[in-house]
């Protein structure tokens, strides 16, 4: 081999090298401009490999599972004590919990309470997974044909594994919460404490932006706490634990590298309307609040006084008829749109 | 310098000169398949870069700057990092070979593996400083430097089979056509 490369030959290859230097910069520079480009050349190189994957997960998720054979085969009885342990510890709690869920929908029920938004969810397979010094990864084989987007948070059984950043035809990328570009808002309890948690590639992520004044414990929970709007509150993630360092972390439930199967959450909060501004001091003062309003006419407002439809001007014509004396208001017949005609005739 | 002739049917000569780049681009398939044999425990290699460091010391008129550019480009594409950072870092450990081309050719043995490694820590320490200057501008966190090193540890633990591939790759397909190239 040595001899082989003693037969080099020089080449003058210095101008094209140059160009190709500044080439390569620019190209790192529209990268950061103009990254969504390179994501879809990304999404659709993974649609094309993806019937590739696909056949080979079978075989690789066989061979994971015959190397992880063979180091737990030495603890299995070891592990067979602490999960019956386990087991029936999480009994108890099961118990717990199902009390608490009936007594929280009693109260829910009680109070009126919003119930919490449902979510739509899309189980989606592990085709892939990449372990990359910028990025760490996993591939799914649902696609925004199974309606799976950018921002969609992604669950195993256990808890939140990461979220969608691309999406292609059949194919998703997903960003772990251990990434190093990874922010998610989460709440802690208790104490409903909001920090950030960011992903630096280790297993458990860091907790930032916790107020000086809050002390937290290892053992608390957290989960996402929907700040942003972007992934529903309350989806659990993981437990705190100390970094020995006066820092906290964040240890994860769910395994990234063991999940099979998961699920993509669609969430898309709905806008909040306010409560009517005329309503808030009567609230605030105890009293009695108004009545709403009757259902406007609005065809027979805009119509019988011959303006244009304003809805805002015809609530206010509404409530200032409902305020003198209320009448029932008898809808008026329907008039075709463009019989300006007649109602030139009605003024 | 010696040079070997060796004589070619014509009509292969044109597929023969793309032989670097088809195993450049092999080695970014290979390398960038996500799929995880050890659980993730480990990142995977560049294999691309042996194809690059092999054919720009032996036959710098097959492996041309714009061809380490392209595998570069498509290591970007596929590892899902930041863009052009591989690219970038591939065309810049050209240049160093290309510029102490006779000293790397020279080594042999146990020397001809550390000249390699000192090409991959080069080409590793080029993506790491752009990952961390483009980071700074965004004033994000500096990246971990221990996935790196895993990256260029693997990368040099799997050069002496991989060159061993693209050896007999050489001489099976490319050494025969040296001279009418």
């Amino acid at each position: 081999m040595a001899n082989a490369w003693k037969i080099a030959r020089k080449s003058n290859v210095q101008l094209p090298l140059i160009l190709v230097v500044a080439l390569a910069i620019v190209v790192v520079l529209l990268g950061k401009a103009q990254g969504s480009l390179f994501d879809r050349m990304r999404a659709h190189a993974t649609d094309t490999i993806a019937p590739v994957l696909e056949k080979l997960r079978g075989p690789v998720a066989g061979f994971d599972r015959f190397v992880g054979s063979i180091t737990e085969i030495f603890s299995v009885y070891e592990q067979n004590l602490k999960l019956k342990e386990e087991n029936a510890r999480l009994r108890q709690w099961r118990n717990v919990a199902i009390v608490l869920q009936e007594r929280v929908g009693r109260y829910q029920a009680l109070l009126h309470a919003v119930p919490d938004p449902k979510l739509n969810g899309v189980l989606a397979r592990v085709i892939g997974r990449a372990n990359r010094p910028f990025l760490q990864t996993m591939i799914l084989d649902a696609g925004r044909q199974n309606h799976a987007l950018p921002g969609q948070a992604v669950m195993d059984a256990r808890g939140m594994i990461g979220r969608v950043y691309l999406a292609g035809q059949r194919t998703s990328w997903v960003i772990l919460l251990t990434d190093l570009n990874s922010r998610i808002p989460v709440t802690v309890a208790p104490g409903n404490v909001q920090a950030m948690m960011t992903g630096d590639n280790s297993a458990t992520p860091r907790l930032e932006m916790v107020s000086r004044t809050v002390v937290l414990h290892a053992g608390d929970q957290v989960t996402s706490s929907g700040d942003g709007g972007l992934l529903p509150a309350g989806l659990p993630i993981g437990t705190v634990v100390s970094d020995g360092a006066g820092g906290w972390r964040v240890a994860l439930l769910a395994d990234a590298a063991a999940s099979q199967d998961v699920e993509i959450l669609s969430f898309s909060k709905p806008p909040e309307s306010p409560p009517p501004s005329a309503q808030l001091p009567a609230e605030a003062a105890g009293l009695k609040p108004q009545a709403p309003p009757p259902p406007p006419a609005p065809a027979a407002a805009t119509q019988t006084n011959g303006q244009v439809g304003n809805p805002a001007q015809a609530l206010s014509n509404a409530q200032v008829n409902v305020q003198a004396k209320p009448k029932p208001v008898t809808p008026a017949p329907v008039q075709p749109a463009d019989s300006a005609d007649a109602e030139d005739q009605d003024r | 310098m010696v040079s070997l002739e060796r004589t070619q049917a014509p009509r292969f000569r044109y597929l023969v000169a793309l032989v670097p780049m088809v195993c450049g681009l092999a080695g970014v398939l290979i390398a960038n398949i996500p799929v995880s044999i050890l659980g993730g425990l480990v990142p995977a290699p560049l294999f691309a870069l042996v194809p690059v460091y092999f054919w720009c010391l032996v036959r710098p008129d097959l492996m041309t700057p714009a061809v380490a550019f392209s595998i570069g480009f498509a290591e970007d594409i596929l590892s899902g990092g930041p863009p052009g950072i591989w690219t970038l870092a591939f065309v810049l450990t050209y240049a160093l070979l290309a510029r102490r081309r006779d000293s790397f050719a020279g080594l042999s043995g146990l020397a001809a593996v550390l000249g390699f490694a000192a090409a991959a820590t080069f080409a590793c320490a080029v993506a790491y400083f752009t990952v961390a200057g483009l980071n700074l501008l965004s004033g994000l966190h500096l990246p971990p430097l221990v996935p790196v090193v895993s990256e260029l540890m693997m990368t040099v633990v799997f050069y002496i089979p991989t060159t061993l591939v693209v050896a007999w790759l050489h001489h099976k397909l490319v050494g025969a056509s040296r001279s009418d190239v």
